[in-house]
């Protein structure tokens, strides 16, 4: 439970950075900076670990229910308290930093802190063997629900009652949570969303992006599915994401640039003639870090300056509109290795087709 | 710990990363009339200050305010909501404008604009329609960084108090949409409890996460316990006879929660868990919505059951 490494590169970004507190903050929506250090799913509102440099660690959750459930389980002093605002003020001491600090309420925040957040974000960009391994995991997961996901779609059934299938499934399996857009159609569907009422229907391109979290770590995976044969359309569209997604693939290894790896998927769209599809009307990122959140900083786009170290876990996904065939997406989950990447998810790269 | 008579700001939110569940406006349910009655009260507090608009903000958690002016209810993502006391509202959305149009399909809202830093569009709206002053809902429990965005314009930021324009306990629709999600919450539960004893925890959650989001449900969280601990997360344990469950549930856009006991047993010394009667507005509302949740021991078993109180 307690990230005994990352306690280590804290410890020392501490020391560098002249912090006498470090604090993680989590809340409902973003738990991960709290996570990056004890891994816990807390169910209240809010929680904070203070990090000192005399290496001890105190926890505060907002919710007695945490408490009761953390308490005794990991190596730090354990309490709640209703008044959040308190409790974080008590735990500043010195000069204290706070990863976080830019979505807690503001009457939580105390001006004379200061924000470690991307710092901290640039430490936990890099994976422990911990965390690769729970990674994995999740990405096996990805594949058993996507697999699930085209063994249960089929004509007549509305988009949320699919999801609702994929929910469970993952749920039974063991999932805590999971990320999920989907989008169904033709040339008039330009992206994915959460799912409507819409009525799957024959010939219907079906996107999903599916992003299990397992232990607290999301893997991903993306891809598309027809509804019946593929028509020519729909098969040279696939053709261009397939080859963008393999050129990302490639590409991606320690010491090149995060701008890079988006240019290259975007190459092929601009070789095929559809290079005004990667700019921003019609897509957002050509992929992003993951971990213990599924939109983990860097982003994969040309304007994004960042360079690729062993034991990122990205994925890369060409995600856009093209007039072909409509929205389609097409990704894995990368792990950078030391020459190269490996993808973490098996299922077949393929545009999928439910006859 | 069992902590007697605790009392807890904000309950719902033990969840997730995006909602996946069905998001929807159903005209029948809750008519455009009352979004209208709804924003005419925010008017009204507006002209008494003499505001010219006022700003609600919304992300994946704290989306009650604007869903109860507006029907906005984020999937991901964060907005600021813009209630002008003489115009339409504007949504300054951090979500692609590739579905602004699915946003203006479910809510009452035409007028959507990327968000950016949220700063910038404000002011310009504000400079666009020459708004000197501004009303922000909560002001100090806005995300710091909008909050210091917003402190660095030269416009006057006014806090206006939840009290003065958000009273879901007053509303009828609120409240039969609330009774609804209750209702149909409890028919599945009393369903489904009965079949628990034995299967994984995971299988069970797994169970209900079909039945209620097939039901059309938003978003929903699950907590369990075979009454050694408060209910948790599922952790792969096989449910034993007198477990109990604690679940939260969202139904286009309204939470409730309810905690139940599998073969629930004569209760002997109840002590008062939770309680949560409208000190965090964003959930609950001026006293009347609440939730209580006991705890009963029984042969040594600890055992949970509670309610959203209309």
């Amino acid at each position: 439970m307690l990230n005994l490494e990352r306690r280590r590169q804290f410890i020392d970004l501490m020391a560098e950075s002249a912090w006498d507190v470090l604090l993680l903050y989590g809340q409902s929506w973003r738990k991960d900076f709290f996570r990056s250090l004890i891994n816990f799913n807390f169910f209240g509102p809010h929680a904070v670990a203070a990090l000192t440099r005399s290496n001890e660690i105190s926890v505060v959750l907002s919710h007695p229910w945490d408490c009761e459930l953390l308490e005794g389980r990991v190596d730090a002093a354990v309490t709640w308290d209703p008044n959040f605002r308190g409790a974080v003020r008590r735990l500043s001491s010195g000069k204290t930093a706070i990863a976080g600090r830019e979505f807690m309420e503001a009457r939580f925040v105390q001006e004379e802190t200061v924000s470690a957040t991307a710092a901290v974000e640039a430490v936990r960009r890099f994976k422990t063997p911990q965390e690769i391994d729970i990674l994995k995991q999740a990405a096996r997961l990805a594949d058993a629900g996507y697999q699930y996901f085209v063994d249960t779609a089929r004509v007549g059934m509305a988009e949320y009652e699919l999801v609702a299938e994929v929910e469970a499934f993952l749920k039974t399996n063991g999932a805590e949570d999971n990320f999920m857009l989907i989008g169904s159609g033709g040339t008039e569907i330009f992206g994915m969303r959460p799912p409507t009422e819409r009525r799957l229907q024959e010939g219907d391109n079906i996107t999903t992006e599916l992003t299990p979290q397992v232990n607290g770590y999301y893997a991903q995976i993306c891809r598309t599915m027809v509804l019946g044969e593929p028509s020519t359309e729909q098969r040279r569209s696939f053709a261009i994401f397939h080859e963008a997604q393999a050129a990302a693939q490639a590409f991606l290894k320690p010491g090149v640039n995060i701008k890079d790896v988006a240019r290259v998927q975007n190459d092929v769209f601009r070789r095929e003639g559809y290079g005004e599809y990667t700019g921003a009307k019609y897509t957002r990122v050509r992929g992003h870090n993951l971990g213990l959140y599924p939109d983990e900083n860097p982003w994969v786009l040309e304007d994004v300056d960042c360079v690729v170290n062993k034991d990122m876990v990205l994925i890369a996904h060409p995600n856009t509109y093209l007039p072909l065939s409509g929205y389609m997406v097409f990704g894995d989950t990368l792990l950078v290795t030391e020459d190269g990447c490996v993808s973490l998810n098996q299922t077949e790269k393929k545009l999928f087709s439910k006859l | 710990m069992t902590a007697q008579g605790a009392h807890i700001e904000r309950p719902y939110s033990a969840g997730g990363i995006v909602k996946r569940g069905l998001i929807t406006w159903d005209k029948s349910q809750i008519p455009p009339e009352v979004f209208e009655e709804r924003v005419r009260r925010v008017r009204t507090v507006l002209s008494e200050r003499d505001l010219p608009a006022l700003v609600v903000y919304s992300e994946l958690w704290r989306s009650n305010q604007g869903r109860f002016f507006s029907n906005y209810m984020p999937y991901f993502n964060r907005a600021l909501l813009i209630l002008p006391r003489d115009t339409p509202p504007t949504l300054l959305c951090g979500l692609s404008p590739r579905v602004y149009g699915w946003i203006r399909s479910v809510t009452t809202i035409d007028d959507v604009r990327p968000a950016g830093n949220f700063s910038k569009p404000l002011f310009e709206l504000a400079a666009e329609r020459k708004w000197l002053r501004i009303g922000l809902l909560d002001l100090v429990q806005f995300p710091y960084d909008i909050y210091q965005a917003l402190r660095g314009g030269s416009m006057s930021l006014v806090n206006v108090e939840s009290a003065a324009v958000f009273s879901p306990a007053d509303d009828k629709a609120e409240l039969e949409m609330r009774l609804k999600a209750w209702h149909d919450a409890a028919v599945v539960l009393e369903d489904e409890i009965p079949n628990g004893v034995g299967l994984v925890d995971h299988h069970f959650v797994g169970r209900l996460e079909r039945r209620f989001r097939r039901a059309g449900v938003e978003d929903l969280i699950v907590l369990l316990t075979n009454g050694k601990t408060v209910p948790a997360p599922p952790a792969g344990v096989t449910l034993e006879e007198g477990f109990s469950v604690s679940v939260a549930l969202e139904y286009r856009g309204h939470w409730v929660r309810l905690s139940r006991t599998h073969g629930m047993m004569v209760a002997t010394s109840p002590a008062l868990v939770e309680r949560l009667d409208g000190s965090y507005p964003y959930e609950c509302g001026s006293g009347k919505i609440r939730a209580e949740h006991y705890e009963y021991v029984h042969n040594g078993k600890r055992l949970f059951y509670g309610n959203t109180i209309l």
